[in-house]
This record gives C-alpha cells, structure tokens and sequence, in this order.
C-alpha cells in the first residue's frame, strides 16, 4: 500500500521529467533536486502557517508553485544557453544543480531530517475487511492518476497543448507560425518543475525531509523514463507500472540486487528499443 | 616561419623534460601531505585521460567513466587481498579485467548513439557499482577493503610518488602515441562525422569499440594506482559522483587538448583541497564552478589559454604588418 503511494508520486514526478525531455530535449539530472526542494519548501510553509488544520493543504499548493518559479529562473538563467549543446554540458550543468540545490538545502534547513504531519482529515485510517489502509496514502492513489489524466487532456485536448506538442514536434516550424517557442520552453519546464515540487509536497508526510532524499527518486524517475520513452507522457504510465512490477519481483528473488533490476531493464530496453516502448524513434 | 616551427619541434622534447625533472625532485621541495595531493593530481589525470581518449577524441560522452575506474581498483584490491600473488601481476590484471568488461559494456554501447550511448554507459556503471556494493560475502559491501599489502619498496608516500609517476608517465605516452597515430586520427574523423567516415570504408563501430576498451584500460590503470595510493578501495569509487569528478576534470582542463585533462586534474584537487579546508560546503562551490565552466569556458583552461595565446600572435603580427606597409 504505502509501497503503491509512493511509487504513484514517483510516477508523477518521472511525467514532469518526461515532458521536460520532449519539449526542450534536456536531460534534467536535478528534476529529482527539485523534487527534494518541494519537500523542504511544504515543510518550511507548514512550519510557517503553524498548527492549524489547513496548513499542509496550503502549503501543498504553494510549495509546488514556489519551485516552479524557481525552475524557472534557472531556465531562463541557465538552461537556455546550452539547449544547442552537446549531451555532455546539459549533464555537467545539471549535475551541478543537484549540487547547488542540495547545499542550498543544507544551508537554509540543515542536515537534521524534518517530518510533516499527516493531514487532517486524511490522518486516520480506513478499516475495510479487518485490513488498516492509511487515508493519506489512498488519497495519492487516487490524486496521481487523476491530475495525469488532467495534464494529458492538457496536452493532447487544448489549445496550449497543441502550441507545446508543436514545439515539440518541430521547433523551427512552430517558430515560423508565430509561436514563441522560448516561452513555452520556460512553461514547460516550469510545468515539469511544478510536478516535482508537488511530487516532493505529497511526499512529505510520509517520509522524512533530508538531505539526499532525491538520489532514490532520481534513479526510479530516469529508469521509469527511458523504460517508457524519453518524452511520452504514457511511456511515463507504462513505464511505471514495469519498473514497479520488475522491483517487486527482483525484491522477491533477490532483495539484494533488487536496484539492479531495475538497471537491467533499462539496459535491456536502451539496447532493444533506445526509444523506449511508447516513445518513437528519432 | 619553417625556422619557427622545427624550433617548436624541438623545444618540445625539452620542455617535456624539464617538466619531468620537475616533477622528479618535487619531493625534495613539497612534504608529505602535498606530496600526496600531487599524487591523488596525477592518478586523477591518468583517469581523465584515459576517458577522453573516448570522449576528447572518438565524441563519444560516457557518464560512468568510474564503472571501469572501480573495477580497476577492485581487481587490484581483490587479488592482493585473497591471493598471495605478487603485486605487479595485480597492477597488469586491473587493466586487462578493466579491459574486458569495456569490451562487454562497450559492445552494447557502441550499437547507441548520442543521449542513449550516455544513458547506457551510466547504467552499466550503475550495475558495477550496485554489484560491488550488494555483494558483501565477496567485496565486503560498504565496508570495503582497507589494509591491502603493497610491497616494501612502494610503500613510502614519497617512492610511492615515483611509481605513479613512473606509470603515469607511460601511460600518458601510450595515449599520446595512440592519438597521433593513423587509429587517432580515424577516432577525431568519428567524432567529427560518423556517417562520412562510415561512407570511405572506416567500420565505426570497431573503431569505437576499440576506443571504449583502450579508455577503460586506462581507467582501469588509475583505479589500481589509487588503490595502491590508499591501500584502501570503496565501493563510492564507482558511484555517479565519482564519475562526474571524471567528466568535469575533462571539461575543466579541456577536452579538445591533449593536456588538458591532466591540468583539470591538477586544478580540481587543487580547488577540492583548499576549498574543503574552508567551508564543508564544497559541492556548493563546484556546482557554481560547473555551471560557470559550461557556460562560459567552454574550451576549458587549455582551451582558453590557447585561445588567449593565438590572440595575442595574431595581434602581433597584424601590428608587424602595419609597420611594414606604413
């Protein structure tokens, strides 16, 4: 159950890193940084508004878009100036943000771990059949899926949708025809930090708030991606639920090696379809 | 101008002389403890070499250059720790294992080209490091392996300094010659234009093979040097962060010059050292140095400087010709 939850959140967080990587063909290592920030910031905004019922769902909502904003700075500041770069700068900048967001980190809360209370009214569980299920926990089971089903009516069903799968299809085309394409690389990737953030808020709760917290998520999130289809929002589904199925089965067989499945499945499918199985050959 | 350019041919013996010497009576000058920070410099050099080989020369990016660093260290470690076998024949068995398992890895990684080259190759390194991490019975796990016998003559930090230089030395030559030769050359004409290279009859595939495992034997070289350095081996030698200290060592000293890892090693431990000693928030400062370095130094130091230096002749000769036709 809680197994479920948590891998939902990661789903969520593995679709921003996706869409970022289809539109703006940007391998964001630091999208599991922003990830950590969103936890820090729903920590730091509860911890401000206090001891009242609502403040974990005010701080959901503003966490998240307090690092979307912030994704968005470092786009415009940084990211823009190597999007015609080779693979190797968007690695070595990328890396450093995790560096850069991890001390930050440190430095504004410390090294201690910090801990979120589960909200009201979700803090007591639910009894079905003599099983106990967290509230909390069935709230993101359900949560996830509906705003993926959201963010895909979004893309494939609007307007702006269909401005950023233009983008994404051909960036020069979209130009041409009048769309501002360095403005939807700055939303898009705000939109992909927004999820992190949020993925990082609905996380606090359950786990603690520490430093390295992002380094799990982001080597679920990429395999999660790859398995998938780097920039297919489906892929990210589809992808979940195999890396979901493989470690569990690689938990039973061998707890040990049980990361390793998962590295061997993207092994496998980097080398029989690099595209990934929704994603489509370049 | 001929005059110019055999005067350059020659003086280059020298200089690399005199850097040698140099280098040679260093231990006269610095004590032990910058004695052994020159050499952490030149074992980290002999990596990034080795990776840009693979990376400066063929452009083909790995993000898990430590995958084969590890092994080396490992094999180095496992077969002085569980064998009586003597200590050279481990120094030659790090390279060559370190060697067959680019050759496997590489194998698959040569079918993939661009974002999904990099993402296998940090996945292989990401096996390693997991196998090495999870096998306890074996490796000892986290706990890695501490107390490896080195022989008596190596043991000292200062003949232990001749010896990585000793290495380091052929393994810079080795490289040197392999870029220069006629194979060199056809990895540059990849890394410049795959498909052209594949149209006058060159198998790019072989060839990057044959890159992939000629840079994870000297990978594999620096991570037994290591090994031997420390006497000590950790699983965290082939995690991503150690992969990364790799690539930027590339990047900081250039990746489009022959030298220019071995500087970026030089200033990197230089830059980890005093900077570690101020603030325990060293990644802090490197993620500020990376960021500055890919934006604005793309070339690296050696790339810089060079730049720098082709500037100021070509001013001087503009300058000569003014006086010339005035």
């Amino acid at each position: 159950m809680s197994g479920l939850s948590v891998g939902m959140v990661i789903f969520l967080i593995a679709v921003g890193l996706s869409l970022i990587f289809g539109t703006l063909k940007v391998l964001n290592l630091a999208h599991a940084a922003f990830y950590m920030l969103g936890a820090y910031l729903c920590f730091w905004v509860s911890s401000l508004i206090g001891q009242s019922i609502g403040s974990f769902w005010v701080s959901l909502l503003i966490a998240p878009l307090l690092v979307a904003l912030f994704g968005g700075i470092v786009e415009m500041l940084l990211l823009r100036k190597i999007y015609d770069r080779e693979v190797l700068d968007q690695f070595l900048l990328t890396f450093a943000l995790i560096l850069i967001i991890g001390d930050l980190c440190k430095l504004a809360w410390g090294v201690d771990y910090h801990t979120v209370d589960t909200p009201w009214p979700l803090n007591a569980p639910v009894i079905f059949k003599g099983l106990i299920f967290p509230r909390y926990n069935l709230f993101i089971i359900l949560f996830a899926p509906l705003l993926w089903a959201g963010l895909w009516s979004l893309i494939h069903k609007t307007r702006l949708g269909s401005i950023i799968r233009a983008v994404t299809h051909n960036r020069e085309m979209a130009s041409a025809l009048g769309v501002n394409v360095s403005y939807v690389y700055t939303g898009v990737f705000m939109l992909g930090c927004w999820l992190a953030g949020l993925g990082g808020a609905l996380v606090a709760p359950m786990s603690a708030v520490m430093p390295g917290m992002d380094a799990v998520v982001l080597i679920d999130c990429f395999i999660i991606v790859v398995v998938g289809g780097l920039g297919s929002l489906s892929g990210a589904f589809l992808g979940s639920v195999i890396f979901g199925l493989v470690t569990a089965f690689g938990i039973l067989i061998a707890p040990r090696l049980a990361i390793a499945f998962g590295f061997i499945l993207m092994i496998v499918v980097l080398i029989i379809r690099p595209w990934g199985l929704m994603g489509k050959p370049e | 101008m001929e005059d110019k350019k055999s005067q350059a041919v020659k003086s280059k013996p020298i200089a690399i002389g005199m850097a040698f010497a140099l280098l040679a009576i260093l231990p006269q000058i610095l004590g032990p403890g910058d004695l052994s920070l020159v050499n952490e410099m030149l074992i980290l050099g002999v990596a990034a070499s080795g990776l840009n080989l693979m990376m400066g020369y063929a452009g083909m990016v790995s993000f898990g250059p430590a995958g084969l660093y590890v092994v080396g260290a490992y094999t180095m470690a496992l077969l002085l720790f569980y064998t009586e076998l003597p200590f050279g024949i481990a120094l030659v068995a790090a390279p060559v294992i370190a060697g067959i398992v680019s050759l496997v890895v590489g194998w698959f990684c040569v079918r993939l080209t661009h974002v999904y080259f990099s993402l296998l190759t940090l996945a292989f390194s990401q096996i390693i490091h997991t196998i090495i991490f999870e096998w306890y019975g074996f490796t000892k796990g986290d706990d890695g392996i501490v107390d490896i016998r080195v022989p008596g003559f190596i043991d000292s930090i200062t003949n232990y300094y001749y010896f990585t230089l000793i290495i380091a030395g052929i393994s810079l030559a080795l490289i040197w010659m392999i870029v220069k030769s006629p194979f060199g050359k056809t990895l540059q004409a990849i890394r410049e234009n795959p498909d052209r290279t594949e149209f006058i009859g060159i198998h790019v595939r072989s060839y990057q093979l044959a890159a992939f495992v000629l840079s994870g034997v000297f990978l594999g070289v620096a991570g037994a040097l290591y090994c031997g350095f420390s006497h000590s081996v950790f699983p965290d030698f082939g995690d991503i962060m150690k992969s990364t200290e790799i690539l930027v060592v590339c990047l900081l000293g250039g990746i489009y010059h022959f030298l220019g890892p071995m500087v970026g090693a030089v200033v990197y431990m230089f830059l980890d050292k005093t900077i570690s000693s101020y603030t325990e928030y060293w990644p802090l400062v490197l993620g500020v140095v990376i960021v500055l370095l890919v934006i604005f130094l793309r070339g690296g130091i050696v790339g810089f400087v060079t730049e720098k230096i082709a500037m100021a002749k070509q001013r001087k000769t503009a300058e000569a010709e003014d006086y010339v036709s005035s």
